[in-house]
């Protein structure tokens, strides 16, 4: 009977999914700016979602197992570990395939990039470190112990390290109403690639006049299909007077400093908010897809779970994962 | 408030560690040549640097990265030379595991203070380094050298108990580290540019934020790994 109600949990996770897929590509419409590429974000952003829970879970139950230590706590957390690991691989390589269609390359050290990455290195130290010690309850404790400490770094490198840094390809300043982004600071000459929201920009000159001071900035769209040259400008009194439009979109570039002699600009994006989600149909497909995936990330976690306890119960002194 | 047999035991571990170090100076000529090795190689392959834009975030990669590895050379050893040889159960008879965690992580901050101290002042020297802001480098390294240690004692503490424990070292470090790292390049990098404390202050308080969250944890999982 119980084999019976997975199987049907099973074909239903299985339609659900498929169903969501379709949906995603022929029932949302395109996102403006982004086109085609901008469908993956139905399937990227849940499962980047559920990869924070997963992990989260696992530290949970690695808490519960150093406070009850029972076997059960620890099966639960390697499990849930595991879960996410699959799901990060997932959100690493869906964002990969989304960053080099919109802006040409699949790596480029954008601090969500990062932190996904090292989320990865984390979970794999965790299993490493599980596989290299013999005894069974201290690698259960050691490895909780572990699972716990890195818990506590995930808020440096999910919120305040990302703060820092200059610039990310994510809009997670530009396209949020009310945000106080700073913008981006933009030398001549520059090598590296610059980024303001998910456009790539580049200062080509920077002339000041009695009354303006006008900076020639390159700009290339999502997907690099469109380049364009955008002036804006700065008045006598340092206050923002032009500001361009990108080509195709909505949002304004708007310059906040300039300093001639040094040849260096601070740009910011003017976005009027967020509007993805505003569509009710890429609304209902995208919380379907929180559903489906998260019912497959319960589904997958149980089954490792259940095999795991099995393993336990028939082997309990040798050494498993 | 702490017994204060606590800070006597804390005391005690930190002058046997050091009164052990100094009798046969393994850890120390080894961190010390590592680190002139590495600022050396680093100046040999890097050669003068044009002077760009860039140059302060170079050079302070290059610094933390040196002060990084040198890092896992030797502080890794404090826990790993007590499980070989086989003093771990003595030490845990004699001392409650806070003083033996405290006195361990004094130990490794004053290793590792000394080691940043040496690799600064050679890579200045090697790398011609143009320190813009001198009090804030000095604020940056001190910060970073904090969060630093609060990262991995309880780490070596965790590879002392396992079997490959070298290489693991760096691998349960490294994903731990990286919030502190990138924080403390970039951190240097401005103190290099010369920026004025209100601009520079940010990076600090990110390290040492890091630094208590580090060690508060240790402070409560340490006697579960120590047990």
């Amino acid at each position: 009977m119980a084999l019976r109600n997975g199987d049907g949990v099973k074909i239903f996770l299985g339609l659900w999914i498929a169903a969501v897929i379709y949906c995603m590509f022929l029932v949302v419409p395109q996102y403006v700016g982004l086109g085609d590429a901008g469908r993956i974000i139905i399937v990227h952003v849940p499962v980047a979602w559920i990869t924070s829970a997963a992990f989260l879970l696992s530290a949970i139950y690695s808490i519960i197992y150093l406070w009850k230590r029972n076997t059960i706590s620890d099966v639960a957390a390697v499990a849930a570990a595991e879960v996410g690991m699959l799901y990060c691989l997932f959100a690493t390589i869906t964002g990969s395939i989304f960053a080099e269609v919109v802006w040409g390359t699949f790596w480029n050290w954008d601090p969500r990039e990062t932190s996904i990455l090292v989320l990865l290195l984390i979970y794999a130290a965790y299993f490493a470190l599980r596989s290299s010690v013999d005894d069974n309850e201290r690698r259960r404790r050691l490895a909780a112990v572990y699972n716990i400490f890195a818990a506590v770094t995930m808020p440096f490198l999910l919120f305040v390290a990302p703060r820092i840094a200059d610039s990310t390809l994510h809009p997670n300043c530009a396209f949020l109403q009310g945000s106080k982004c700073e913008g981006v600071a933009l030398n001549l000459g520059d090598t590296k690639i610059s980024q303001l929201g998910d456009v790539v920009v580049e200062l080509k000159s920077l002339t000041k006049t009695d009354t303006l001071t006008q900076a020639t900035i390159e700009v290339r769209m999502p997907g690099m299909k469109n380049v364009a040259t955008l002036v804006p400008s700065l008045d006598s009194e340092g206050k923002p007077a032009d500001r361009p439009e990108f080509p195709g979109q909505q949002f304004r570039m708007v310059l906040l400093e300039a300093d001639a002699s040094a040849g260096t600009v601070r740009v910011n994006m003017q976005a009027p908010g967020t509007n993805l989600l505003s569509n009710p149909r890429t609304l209902w497909v995208f919380l379907a897809s929180n559903l489906g995936f998260f019912g497959l990330a319960f589904w997958l976690y149980h089954i490792r779970r259940t095999i795991l306890q099995v393993q336990q119960v028939l082997n309990p002194g040798e050494m498993s994962i | 408030m702490i017994d204060p047999q606590i800070w006597r035991a804390t005391r005690a571990i930190f002058v046997r560690e050091w009164r052990s170090e100094l009798r046969n100076r393994q850890a120390l000529n080894a961190v010390a040549l590592f680190a002139i090795c590495s600022v050396v190689t680093v100046s040999l392959g890097l050669g003068p640097l044009m002077r760009s834009t860039d140059v302060a975030l170079v050079h302070a990669a290059f610094l933390w990265i040196v002060l990084l590895f040198a890092a896992f050379t030797a502080l890794s050893r404090v826990f790993v030379v007590e499980e070989e040889q086989r003093t771990a159960a003595a030490l845990r008879l004699a001392s409650p595991p806070i003083a033996v965690y405290l006195g361990k992580l004094c130990f490794n901050l004053v290793l590792l203070l000394g080691l940043t101290v040496l690799v600064t002042i050679l890579a200045i020297v090697l790398l011609n380094i143009r320190v813009g802001a001198t009090d804030l480098l000095i604020g940056m390294l001190l910060a970073g050298s904090l969060a630093l240690v609060a990262g991995t004692t309880l780490v070596a503490a965790i590879i002392a108990r396992s079997s490959s424990r070298g290489a693991l070292f760096a691998v349960l470090s490294l994903p731990i580290l990286i919030p502190m790292l990138v924080t403390a390049v970039r951190g240097t990098a401005l103190a290099f540019a010369g920026v004025s404390w209100e601009r520079g202050m940010a990076p600090i308080q990110t390290l040492l934020a890091y630094a208590v969250a580090m060690f508060v944890a240790s402070l409560f999982l340490f006697a579960t790994v120590w047990e």
